[in-house]
């Protein structure tokens, strides 16, 4: 029960307190770049749950049994990142094969998501500062995703209402959607404290 | 094909590069990495022994150490530091105590706490010198006795400790779980919970009564003995003291107390809250004495009241007495709580209640105590003129 | 003037193509690290070393490298500076590593890295490719600094740790949260459009085509429909 109630909260703080994209800044350039429109950021979204979960789960057991045992902590950032890019290209050719309803939906993000800082981020963290077992690990990634997604969707739904709006010269554009940002994050920050009192 | 092979050749010679380069770096920057790490988590010991050299972590499992110990660290000169979490006020908080090969305490310090500290903070450079012998007699703070003596325990627990890591024995027990053990000791069947009784008798060469919260039976306490009877006050038990504690339990056992209707007293002195009559004619009173903030006997000014317990022979002499509940102030008045103080009053009558060891710094409180007691005397004159 | 000298090279990225706000790469290191000065600072160096000794190394190794397999070479290369410059942090400045914490790593993935091995290192030679990662590193080290002075003496009241006296009774606490970074941001990038009086290629749109990653997957940006506006 508690293994069950420890994993509700890594994911609901992963979703809602520690939102990887309004709190800890990391993937914003597709937050910002594609998501414009609401299928595009559902789109993306789920191929960043996909690729995320899918990593974590190479990742964890190759940090634990190879670079751990034999000492070569160091080589963590070059194995994750090329883990993640062959990870990247499996999955874009397996979705092609096999199921390519879903590869003409996704597939066009999948490239895209190689170097999203946040897929990167998290696979780090979980073995590193967060030090979370498998199970956790898998939660923490679907948690971070899901968080993406949300935070995406949320954001396209703001972004459409600024295209109408009269916005200065200097702040049309990128600056607009930044202070839009702001505000959407300024909205979680309302999730803050609300893990804690989960179970109280 | 060719095209190929030179694409994943390229690749893995890129890559082996890197990698030697990295094995290289990491063969220069580890040691250093590995010296800082353990220098920082190094950095509490030395706070509280700054002669501490080579610091080595026990292995807890291999000793029977105080529960509240942590982690124990051995160092080369027959020192140890202990980190100890204990319980203060409300929650818990951490402490660092070194204890250096005399067992002696070179420093002691909190590292993490929740409760706020005010002048306790630095309670641990008082306790700093201590050893197992001094360690009670180091005062602790007043306003904050609650955390201030969980912070000396936890010293206490770590000199204990250095004993035990040396090889040595202590008891570290508390006076209540000594008395506990011992009632225990006496009475297996109560399962190590008693309550004190409230002695309305007046018994010979017994200093307390203990009953077994489950009903398993009495512990009669006669210096430093302890005699086990049963729930009619027979002693199962051989002992040359079995007469004694069984005519003293037989009466202690068969006195019960009635309630006398004090409203028809009308010169019954305020403090007197209630009053009981035992069978053998013995009285009994529950008071209410005027404790810091409230003056005088009118109990008028907002204050916090004593309350007190007290029996008393028909012919005016305190049987036994005890401050049932008080809300003075924490580490003063808050002394009328402590047996040392009120047991003074037992076998005192009207004429010699006065002579007492008042609670230092606490004037006020000593008088609505003594002021309660007094009306004792005069409560048993008006029952008895009016019986 | 000329428009390649050698010293246009290394002052385009101080201003006109600061990749922070006229390029508008590495957003997630800028918004994150960006709290406190300190840490903007480390942040910015510690790019801008990875930057220049990466681009060196991949010039150098551009007409070895094979087209097929760049992109995976150049991640390497990147991903194996960045872990050098982790390692001499984490050995010779303890505080800064843990103050930086994962985004140290995460330089691994900032796009400007990949962006100028990409645009311009894999097409030049070595000496203006280390110059233009220098030029690069320090538009990026300068616009961290101008991001993190703002929001750390206006929301923390202090510089680079040092109280400022009048301002820490009135701090604005929003600022180094998180939706201050953005909201310091935009403002940021509407001031430097303004100063440039639009000389600067303005970003209409954050698109695909910005992304560095578009040089490795055109497939992408040609079949979704987000193409750059302007």
């Amino acid at each position: 029960m508690d293994t069950f109630r420890s994993l509700i909260i890594i994911l609901m703080s992963s979703v809602l307190v520690n939102n990887y994209v309004l709190s800890r800044f990391l993937g914003i350039c597709p937050f910002l770049g594609v998501s414009k429109k609401l299928n595009q950021a559902t789109g993306m979204g789920i191929s960043v749950i996909f690729v995320m979960v899918m990593a974590t789960a190479v990742t964890w057991p190759l940090q634990h049994f190879v670079l751990d045992k034999f000492g070569l902590g160091y080589m963590q950032t070059i194995v994750f990142i090329l883990v993640i890019a062959v990870l990247v290209q499996f999955i874009e050719m397996a979705l092609k094969k096999f199921i390519p309803s879903l590869h003409k939906s996704l597939g066009v993000y999948l490239p895209l998501i190689t170097t999203n800082c946040a897929v990167l981020g998290v696979t780090i963290e979980n073995v590193s500062e967060m030090n979370y077992n498998f199970v956790e690990s898998i939660v923490n990634s679907l948690g971070c995703g899901l968080g993406f997604l949300l935070a995406m969707v949320l954001f396209s739904g703001v972004r459409s209402k600024i295209e109408e709006s009269e916005i200065p010269e200097s702040f049309r554009g990128l600056p607009a959607t930044l202070i839009a940002a702001s505000f959407v994050s300024l909205a979680f920050f309302g999730f803050a404290g609300i893990v804690d009192n989960l179970f109280a | 094909m060719n095209k190929h092979m030179k694409s994943v050749i390229s690749l893995t010679a890129i890559c082996a590069a890197v990698s030697l380069l990295l094995a290289v770096t990491n063969y220069v920057t580890a040691p250093i990495i590995e010296k800082q790490q353990s220098a920082a988590a190094n950095e509490a010991l030395y706070q509280v022994m700054p002669d501490g050299e080579d610091f080595q972590a026990v292995d807890l499992t291999k000793y029977e150490l105080p529960d509240s110990i942590t982690e124990a660290y051995s160092e080369k000169n027959g020192g140890y530091v202990f980190k100890i979490t204990t319980t203060g006020y409300s929650s818990g908080f951490i402490i660092m105590c070194g204890v250096d090969a005399s067992g002696t305490v070179t420093g002691a310090t909190y590292i993490a706490s929740s409760e706020t500290l005010g002048e306790e903070a630095t309670y641990g450079e008082k306790l700093k010198g201590a050893t197992l012998d001094t360690v009670e007699s180091v005062e602790t703070v007043s306003g904050a006795t609650k955390t201030t003596s969980a912070y000396r325990n936890a010293v206490k627990d770590s000199l204990g400790a250095a004993v035990i890591l040396g090889g040595g024995s202590v008891d570290l027990r508390s006076d209540e779980e000594i008395l506990n053990d011992n009632l225990s000791a006496a009475l297996p069947s109560a399962e190590g919970k008693f309550t004190s009784v409230f002695i309305t008798e007046e018994l010979t060469d017994i200093n307390s009564v203990y009953k077994a919260e489950n009903g398993a039976g009495y512990v009669f306490v006669s210096g430093e003995s302890f005699i086990a009877t049963d729930n009619e006050g027979n002693v199962t038990s051989e002992t040359k003291l079995k007469d004694t504690v069984e005519t003293n339990a037989k009466k202690l056992i068969a006195s019960t107390l009635t309630e006398i209707d004090i409203s028809g007293y009308a010169d019954m002195p305020s403090q007197v809250q209630k009053a009981y009559k035992t069978a053998s004619g013995n009285y009994v009173f529950d008071l209410r004495a005027a404790g810091y903030g409230i003056n005088g006997d009118k109990y008028t000014a907002s204050g916090e009241y004593i309350y007190i317990k007290v029996s008393a022979t028909a012919d005016g002499k305190i049987i036994a007495c005890e401050t049932v509940s008080q809300k003075e102030s924490d580490g003063i008045g808050s002394a009328c709580a402590d047996s040392s103080f009120y047991t003074q009053f037992n076998g005192k009558t009207a004429d010699t209640y006065k002579d007492i060891d008042a609670i230092s710094g606490a004037t006020v409180t000593t008088n609505g105590y003594t002021t309660a007691i007094s009306k004792v005397f005069e409560a048993i004159n008006i029952l008895k003129g009016g019986a | 003037m000329n428009k390649n000298s050698n010293m246009s090279i290394f002052l385009k990225g101080l201003l006109l193509e600061n990749p922070v706000f006229v390029l508008i790469l590495g957003t997630c290191p800028t918004l994150a690290t960006s709290t406190t000065v300190i840490g903007a600072l480390g942040m910015g160096l510690a790019a801008t070393a990875v930057l220049i000794c990466s681009n060196a190394v991949i010039s150098l190794l551009r007409k070895v490298i094979p087209d097929s397999v760049r992109i995976p070479c150049y991640i390497v290369i990147i991903a194996g500076f960045v872990t050098i410059v982790q390692m001499i942090i984490h050995a010779y400045l303890p505080e800064l590593y843990d103050l930086l914490g994962v985004y140290l790593a995460l330089i691994t993935v900032n796009c400007i890295i990949l962006g100028r091995a990409e645009m311009f290192a894999g097409k030049n030679s070595v000496g203006k490719s280390a110059l233009d990662g220098a030029g690069m590193g320090l538009g990026f080290t300068l616009a961290l600094l101008c991001m993190a002075t703002v929001r750390e003496v206006l929301g923390a009241g202090s510089f680079a740790g040092i109280e400022i006296p009048f301002l820490s009774r009135f701090k604005i606490e929003y600022l180094t949260k998180a939706p201050g970074g953005f909201m310091v941001y935009g403002i940021l990038i509407a001031v430097v459009y303004k100063l440039t009086h639009g000389k600067a290629p303005k970003k209409k749109e954050f698109s695909c085509a910005g992304c560095p990653s578009a040089g490795f997957c055109n497939a992408a940006c040609e079949n979704t429909p987000v193409k750059e506006e302007n």
